[in-house]
């Protein structure tokens, strides 16, 4: 039930209010890519051409590379300073499978530990959904549990009902948000139609759909079936495109950039699919391709939701848009074998290349 | 009167163990005077120098690269001055294209016995560098 | 066409000349095709031939045992040429069924000409000199020209030159390397600062996805440069310093494999013009030692051949 609405026009003007205070993202073509970028100002016409930003929203809690700190040496000793992000930041116009990845991988950096680095972003960002009109061919979002077009994942949701917004607050960071905003009109109960009408409409044009229902015992069945992992992952070229850009998608790896009297130590995506992701100095234990593809999509639908009771994955499609050579995630849950098959192959110790 | 510039290029030089380490080793005990500029690597043939040596190079801060090996036709291992002539002519080249100053990167070939034209190759790179001015490549902002 | 191919892939398999068949199969999305690796004969009733056939087949080669088929382009062959010629491939384990091509279409051309996403568009279909799109029942009339990739645009080899069993009659090259090289010509018209400029901030977004790298067919070291760690040559950190080396030597050490073939630019997921660098960098190969990437299977590649007297005046 939403009892506020802003007018199009307006948004302009919203944010410019917000930006006294906060730094505002929105979806962004500037450099080349879509992604969310700092907002210029001005720009409002994201409207037009937003579909969904092929660099996700997690890259605003867990960048592609981020600082963690920088040393220096002087003559008493060493200097360390700490990367701080304390910056209090809006992210607009968010859809609702990115917020609802952002709340699955909050299980992983608020688990036993927490990153200092994601929690500090998480608590001083605002999130502001804005619902899907024009879903991509690809987007399975429905058969994960996500509604394209209402979330409870973010602080505001806007729902898009012709020349305005109605806006639902979620959270009481929304509505203190909300609150400081002039430009909020009331809504009229003939706007919370529009909304309700433009929900249904845009859930039916979600066509793919894939059966989640115990999908990760259908994988646990099938783990050691070499023969159809060795299919699936036949045209996988390994490239990474897949793990780096799902907003669902956490692994990181850390180095050290150092000179003489002087360091930084960086954070930065890495991913499952690359060959020498688990290299060891003796061993490789997954070397092979159909292995780390294997790793990929059981630890997606299968060892996630063992450990946190949700499927890492929020159906939005950019593993199949952006995949080089076509690799359909719904094809291949759609074909794992329901029964375990006739002749259980077992994977033995000698299938394990050692790389002396 | 013109301020004499503090700045004095940085020179890296990749010297084929044979003939040109020779060649350098030449120019200094024959008291041939030449720019203190260079730092030299001795590498075992001039065929050794990949372009991510030279890049490399480039990416740590040095103005310059030099790469010299032995004469074509007299290489200590037969081909390897060969091989290096065809890489090194594809890195000048493709680096001109994306930008890189063309004095930057430099090869010779510099027998053993030719230590003054070691010498005169390290004076000629370090004037044409200084015309070019620090290698500000890397350092600054991206994005 | 695609009958004939598929009879003859079946046929290979069933006569046992071959372990594999790696083709193309119709896509998940519209426009679209994928790389198919079939083992059984009936599965190889799925091939297609179809202006979206873009992937570089030639790359998984390397990674397959045993006796393959492949169905090659004109763009493939060479590529496979290229790796028989550096001993990857030996030619008797390879059947290539050449498929000549008139051109593939960029998908990529036709969303921005059209206005919108491939999944919002109808059907495309080319009609010799003309391209018909067809969007939400409008149709709209486009100059083959402008919708085929630049690559193909400046192709000389259409038809595969090495082929065991050739599918469709040969096509005439268009040979005219001008088209298609407007964004290397607007390059060269910088200063040397702008263009360093202009690659500083394309960089600026690489992710180190590595995928220009994963299809391409002359990456097949086993292990990269970027991968080493003593020494560190290239940071593992995706700074625009890292990505522009990284990019710059990977385009070194392809250089006289790379076919031009366009894939690195048509997978990069953020958009960076990669073939501004190898079109520059064949055009290079091309002017300084008269070579042309996988053209003669028993040619030395280029990099360990040499002539007695050349590069007179790059060398002091």
């Amino acid at each position: 039930m939403t009892n506020k609405k802003i007018s199009k026009k307006d948004i302009g003007k919203l944010l410019e209010g917000w930006s006294r205070e906060f730094t505002v993202f929105v979806p962004s073509k500037d450099r080349g890519v879509t992604e969310m970028a700092k907002w210029d100002g001005k720009d409002t016409g994201f409207f037009e051409w937003y579909r969904n930003t092929v660099i996700p929203a997690k890259s605003s809690f867990l960048p592609a590379m981020e600082k963690m700190f920088s040393f220096q040496k002087d003559t008493d000793g060493y200097h360390l300073e700490l990367s701080q992000d304390q910056q209090k930041r809006i992210l607009f116009g968010i859809r609702p499978c990115d917020a609802r990845a952002i709340a699955i991988i909050d299980n992983v950096f608020t688990d036993s530990y927490e990153d200092p680095y994601y929690v500090s972003k998480r608590k001083n960002t605002v999130l502001i959904g804005l619902n899907c009109t024009n879903p991509y061919d690809s987007c399975f979002c429905t058969s994960l549990g996500v509604k394209p077009t209402q979330s409870v994942d973010v602080d505001l949701m806007l729902t898009d009902i012709g020349d305005e917004f109605s806006v639902e607050e979620i959270t009481d960071k929304g509505k203190e948000l909300l609150a400081a905003a002039s430009v909020v009109k009331k809504a009229t109960k003939a706007d919370d139609a529009k909304a309700k009408t433009v929900t249904a409409a845009v859930s039916g044009m979600v066509k793919r759909k894939v059966d989640t229902k115990d999908i990760a015992k259908k994988l646990q069945a099938c783990f050691s079936d070499k023969d159809y992992w060795e299919k699936v992952a036949a045209n996988c070229v390994s490239c990474g495109i897949c793990t780096l850009l799902c907003p669902t998608c956490y692994c990181f790896d850390i180095c050290d950039e150092l000179s003489k009297k002087q360091g930084t130590r960086y954070r930065r995506w890495d991913s499952c699919g690359f060959s020498i992701y688990t290299r060891m100095p003796m061993e490789n234990p997954r070397e092979e391709k159909w292995r780390r593809v294997r790793q990929k999509v059981c630890h997606k639908y299968e060892f996630y939701p063992m450990n946190f009771d949700v499927i890492a994955c929020t159906g939005c499609g950019r593993c199949i848009r952006l995949c080089p050579v076509n690799w359909d995630i719904i094809q291949i849950l759609s074909s794992v074998p329901a029964e375990q098959p006739a002749k259980k192959k077992v994977v033995s110790e000698k299938d394990v290349s050692y790389r002396y | 009167m013109e301020q004499k510039s503090k700045w004095e290029p940085k020179i890296v030089g990749f010297l084929c163990k044979w003939c040109s380490y020779a060649g350098a080793d030449l120019a200094g005990t024959s008291r041939r005077k030449y720019p203190a500029n260079v730092r030299i690597l001795k590498v075992p043939c001039s065929g050794r120098v990949d372009p991510l040596l030279i890049l490399k190079g480039l990416r740590l801060g040095f103005d310059g690269v030099v790469v010299s090996g032995c004469h074509p036709g007299d290489c200590h291992y037969q081909t390897g001055n060969y091989r290096a002539r065809r890489r090194i002519a594809l890195t000048k080249k493709f680096l001109e294209y994306m930008g890189v100053p063309e004095g930057r990167i430099q090869a010779s070939w510099v027998s053993a016995s030719e230590g003054d034209k070691f010498a005169r190759v390290v004076a000629d790179i370090t004037k044409g560098l200084k015309e070019i001015g620090p290698n500000k490549l890397f350092t600054g902002g991206g994005q | 066409m695609e009958q004939k191919l598929r009879k003859e892939a079946r046929k290979l398999l069933e006569e046992g000349e071959v372990d594999y068949i790696i083709g193309f199969a119709p896509g998940s999305l519209k426009f679209s095709t994928t790389p198919l690796i079939a083992k059984g004969k009936e599965e190889v009733a799925s091939l297609v031939i179809n202006p979206f056939m873009v992937n570089n087949l030639a790359k998984f080669l390397t990674e397959m045992p045993g006796r393959v088929g492949i169905v090659a382009k004109g763009c493939d062959s060479r590529s496979i040429v290229s790796l028989i010629q550096d001993n990857q491939v030996t030619r008797e384990n390879v059947v290539i069924i050449g498929v000549p091509c008139s051109g593939l279409i960029d998908i990529v051309k036709i969303e921005k000409l059209a206005g919108k996403d491939r999944d919002e568009i109808d059907n495309i279909a080319l009609q010799g000199e003309k391209a018909a799109v067809i969007v939400g029942g409008q149709k709209t009339e486009l100059f083959t020209k402008e919708v085929l990739f630049d690559n193909c645009l400046a192709c000389e080899f259409p038809t595969p030159q090495e082929y065991d069993i050739l599918i469709g009659e040969p096509v005439a090259a268009t040979c005219n390397r001008e088209l298609g090289q407007e964004k290397m010509k607007e390059l060269e018209g910088m200063t040397p600062e702008q263009r360093w400029e202009f690659w500083k901030c394309q960089f600026g977004r690489c992710i180190m996805c590595y995928a220009c790298r994963q299809v391409c067919p002359a990456c097949f070291c086993e292990r990269c440069f970027v991968e080493e760690s003593q020494p560190q040559w290239v940071l593992p950190v995706p700074k625009w310093q890292d990505n522009l080396i990284f990019q710059i030597i990977r385009n070194i050490h392809v250089a006289g494999r790379c076919t031009d073939c366009g894939e690195c630019e048509r997978v990069c997921p953020v958009n960076i013009p990669l073939r501004s660098l190898t079109e520059k960098m064949y055009g290079l190969v091309k002017e300084m030692f008269n070579y042309e990437a996988g053209t003669d299977k028993n040619a030395p590649p280029l990099m360990t051949a040499y002539e007695y007297e050349e590069v007179k005046d790059l060398i002091r």
